[in-house]
């Protein structure tokens, strides 16, 4: 082999392995070694001698974007038995070009959301507690200089 | 064009491993040839380097037991086996598979007796 055909396969493999750096390292090396076994396997079985055809069986491989792509999708999701069937496997973040159906940016949204919800909710106890504090002390005392409350003179 | 890729890699997911299963329910098989086997199914539409991924997953819930090899010819190349884990997951995909068909075929009336 020529050392420019093989400059075509590592700068595949390099491209591939800078988009697995999140990945765990063994599944990282695992992928790497895959697709480099499957390359010189393609390149024995049909003969690839010149520097066309092993661009084609790269091309036949997929973009590095497309294959780590898919091993961000594949990394997190162990199939079982059961579980493996129609659920749909769990999908990690690719950290470069995500494809285009999916879309982190709802996520910032609902998060807000959560925060209004809780901030709400300890609104609406803070001023029960409030309200509550103010109707024990007006029982207790006599009432002086609350806030234009209507019907103090109210009596059970 | 979009939306069809959308369908296709929807109805993969989920599908697509158990095609690979049963590639070795009866003979252990390379890396290559399963993944040459399954790119040549237009219908599939799987990109062959993502096969890999797919196969590393399988390992590595159990489905999949796989050892190098030395070739006749060529470099060394890495055969896939099925686990009874494997197995009788590929079992039970089969008659869930068939239920699902059928209740599918009834909803979007695809069924051979529509």
């Amino acid at each position: 082999m020529k050392p420019d055909q093989t400059d075509v396969v590592t700068e595949y493999l390099r491209e591939v392995e800078l988009r697995l750096s999140g990945l765990p390292l063994l599944q990282r090396r695992e992928l790497l070694a895959d697709l480099a076994a499957h390359i010189e396997s393609e390149r024995a079985d049909r003969n690839a001698i010149s520097e066309g055809a092993l661009i084609e069986i790269l091309e036949r491989l997929g973009s590095p974007e497309v294959v780590a792509a898919a091993a961000y999708e594949e990394a997190g999701a162990f199939s079982a038995p059961s579980g493996g069937a129609f659920g749909g496997a769990p999908v990690g973040p690719p950290p470069v070009a995500p494809p285009p159906f999916i879309r982190p940016a709802p996520a910032a949204p609902r998060r807000n959301l959560w925060i209004f919800t809780v901030l709400a909710v300890v609104g609406v106890v803070v001023v029960l507690c409030l309200g509550m504090a103010l109707t024990m002390s007006r029982d207790a005392g006599p009432a002086e200089q609350g806030p234009p409350q209507p019907a103090p003179t109210a009596s059970f | 064009m979009a939306e069809g890729a959308q369908l296709a890699s929807g109805l993969r997911r989920g599908t697509l491993e158990f095609c690979v299963l049963a590639m070795v329910e009866f003979e252990d098989r390379y890396g290559t040839e399963i993944v040459r086997r399954l790119a040549e199914e237009q219908t599939l539409a799987a990109t062959e380097g993502t096969i890999y991924p797919l196969l590393s997953r399988l390992r590595r819930g159990g489905l999949l037991d796989s050892k190098w090899a030395e070739s006749p010819s060529g470099p060394p190349r890495r055969y896939y086996s099925l686990t009874p884990t494997g197995r009788s997951s590929l079992a039970y995909f089969r008659t869930e598979w068939v239920s699902f068909r059928q209740t599918v075929d009834r909803l979007v009336g695809t069924g051979e007796i529509a």
